[in-house]
């Protein structure tokens, strides 16, 4: 038998503990299909955009071009942030859409697959996971923003659609989107602590939420007034083609900020509430 | 020190307690067989000693100290239910994955020592979803057994297994408790099973430990009893009620219990004028002793 002076327990620090909850969902989104999917599926979506540019329809007719300016599938030309035209709200924010879906399958599946288990019944606190879970899908968010402007630019050359525009507010608009992936992907892993038990629900509020419904609904009331910035979608709609490196920090704020409330509400219901 | 001791835990769901005032002690190094029937509280004890369960109240201590502690906790290796495993990802992939998660210095060479305490060396590359029941259950205690865990809690993990599957089972599971000195916590249904491997027993009915006892007091406690097959079984039975306390018919034979002299019981049946066809020695296993045990709480 094992006496208790072989024994011996060293705590891991914080770093050790994140460092192997990051590294597992990182493996694990290398190592499995939905990653590769989602990135494809975020460059075939404005290459299918601005690919329908000019197509004649059966009736002879030749379709309205949705875009003049590849530049117009990344972001709006100024922040709108009531409902127009629905060009207007196709560009990059729409990652954030099927980003949504890609981070319920990516929880869902810790939790269908009972992996979860494995992760709590070692040293993994509730907090590492959700944190870890927000920059994981954070990062691949971040990725599908730039297969997303590579499928843009590919099909705009190939359609030969103007590339016209100011380069910097292009990339602070860009870089906007990416930092908001953050903040996003904070909200869909909440969503999905949320809804942990029940896969539908999950996929289907990420949905509802990603579709920046709420923002668009108050905007459409109130006006585009700046105050929406303060929300994922509305700092979203503010990286725009106009955007400077103001707009980039202000995204980032609000990112981060997001970040921080859904990371702490969803450790504490974590904390609170039964696993599995 | 005790690898777990657990005081006066409670959990209920929507007000119906699975576990109630749970009092549990398992002593560093052993087999313990966690016993009780299906919806006594098994699981639910095991899912709160993991911490995938918020108990109601109650404390449990790992190795001493509380259980949510990272140290102990990093030291706890466990199969509840199932494996935890992502089908569509290899064997290998899979335990990677609880490797890196524990921080392991080198995660190859630790999977390859776990898949080889339970023969699966030459598994690695196949898709968990492809592996049989017993392979996954292998599977499940190779994930549990990565980064040299102090405690391994097992739920059911014999249960549909074959023959085969449960002997193999049986021999990691020794493997593990002579080799590495790991305390093991496990709970079966398959009492005879559990019989062969484990030190201590705990019973738990309604939420509740009954009794907990180690298996040298279970053997003082089994009863030993000799069976007898004779052409007149009635009178035969009603002759040795004459001379012995506790005689009984059951599954065909004539039990006399507390007795183990065979030459005793023959001679004197002889000389009551009956033939002894069959005679064997018996004693109680950890079986019948679940079931008298769980009927006198029946009758309190």
């Amino acid at each position: 038998m094992q006496t208790a002076r072989e024994l011996k327990f060293e705590s891991p620090s914080f770093i050790k503990r994140f460092k192997g909850m990051l590294g597992v969902d990182f493996y694990r989104l290398f190592h499995t299909p939905l990653f590769y999917i989602f990135l494809a599926i975020a460059a075939i979506i404005p290459a299918m955009l601005i690919g329908m540019t000019g197509m004649t329809n059966p009736d002879g007719t030749v379709t309205e071009p949705i875009f003049t300016n590849v530049w117009q599938a990344i972001a709006a030309d100024t922040p709108i942030y009531g409902f127009e035209g629905i060009e207007k709200y196709a560009n990059m924010n729409m990652v954030f859409i099927f980003g949504g879906i890609m981070v319920s399958i990516f929880i869902g599946h810790d939790y269908k697959s009972g992996y979860v288990k494995q992760l709590f019944t070692t040293h993994a606190k509730k907090s590492d996971y959700m944190m870890s879970k927000s920059l994981t899908c954070a990062f691949a968010m971040a990725c599908m923003c730039v297969t997303y402007l590579l499928g843009a630019v590919l099909a705009g050359a190939l359609t030969m659609t103007s590339f016209k525009g100011n380069f910097l507010n292009i990339v602070c608009a860009i870089l906007g989107k990416m930092v908001m992936s953050l903040g996003w992907a904070s909200l869909y892993a909440f969503l999905n602590i949320i809804f942990r038990r029940y896969f539908g629900i999950s996929i289907a509020s990420s949905f509802f939420f990603g579709t920046g419904i709420l923002v668009i609904a108050v905007g459409a009331l109130v006006g585009n007034t700046p105050i929406l910035n303060i929300f994922l979608y509305g700092a979203s709609v503010f990286a725009c083609l106009s955007s400077s490196f103001a707009n980039v920090l202000a995204c980032l704020i609000v990112s981060v900020a997001w970040t921080g409330i859904y990371n702490v509400f969803g450790s504490y219901i974590l904390d609170k509430s039964d696993v599995y | 020190m005790n690898a777990i001791e657990i005081r006066n835990l409670s959990k209920s769901f929507r007000g119906m307690y699975a576990v109630d005032n749970l009092n549990m002690t398992v002593p560093v190094g052993s087999i313990y067989g966690f016993i009780g029937e299906n919806g006594s509280g098994k699981s639910t004890t095991e899912k709160l000693i993991c911490g995938l369960l918020v108990p109601d109240g109650g404390e449990i201590k790992l190795f001493g100290k509380d259980y949510t502690d990272a140290g102990r906790r990093v030291r706890v290796g466990a199969l509840i239910e199932n494996a935890g495993c992502f089908p569509g990802s290899s064997v290998w992939n899979n335990l990677m994955m609880q490797a890196i998660n524990l921080g392991l210095e080198n995660p190859e060479e630790e999977i390859n020592r776990v898949l080889k305490i339970v023969r699966m060396e030459d598994s690695a590359k196949i898709k968990f979803k492809s592996c049989s029941l017993g392979m996954k259950q292998r599977i499940g205690i190779a994930m549990a057994l990565l980064g040299d865990p102090a405690l391994l809690i097992l739920d059911e993990p014999i249960n549909g297994l074959d023959t085969d599957g449960m002997r193999i089972m049986r021999e990691i599971l020794v493997d593990i408790t002579q080799k590495y000195s790991t305390t093991v916590l496990i709970s079966s249904h398959i009492l005879g099973e559990l019989e062969k491997i484990a030190t201590h027993y705990g019973i738990i009915r309604r939420g509740k430990m009954i009794q907990e006892l180690s298996a040298k007091d279970m053997e003082g406690r089994c009863r030993v009893f000799v069976s007898i097959k004779t052409k007149d079984m009635q009178g035969a039975k009603a002759a040795l009620k004459e001379e012995f306390s506790d005689v009984r018919e059951e599954d065909e034979y004539i039990r006399v219990y507390d007795v183990d002299d065979t030459e005793k019981i023959v001679e004197y049946l002889f000389k009551s004028g009956h033939v002894v066809n069959e005679i064997k020695k018996n004693k109680i296993g950890l079986e019948e002793y679940y079931i008298e045990l769980m009927s006198k709480k029946e009758e309190e």
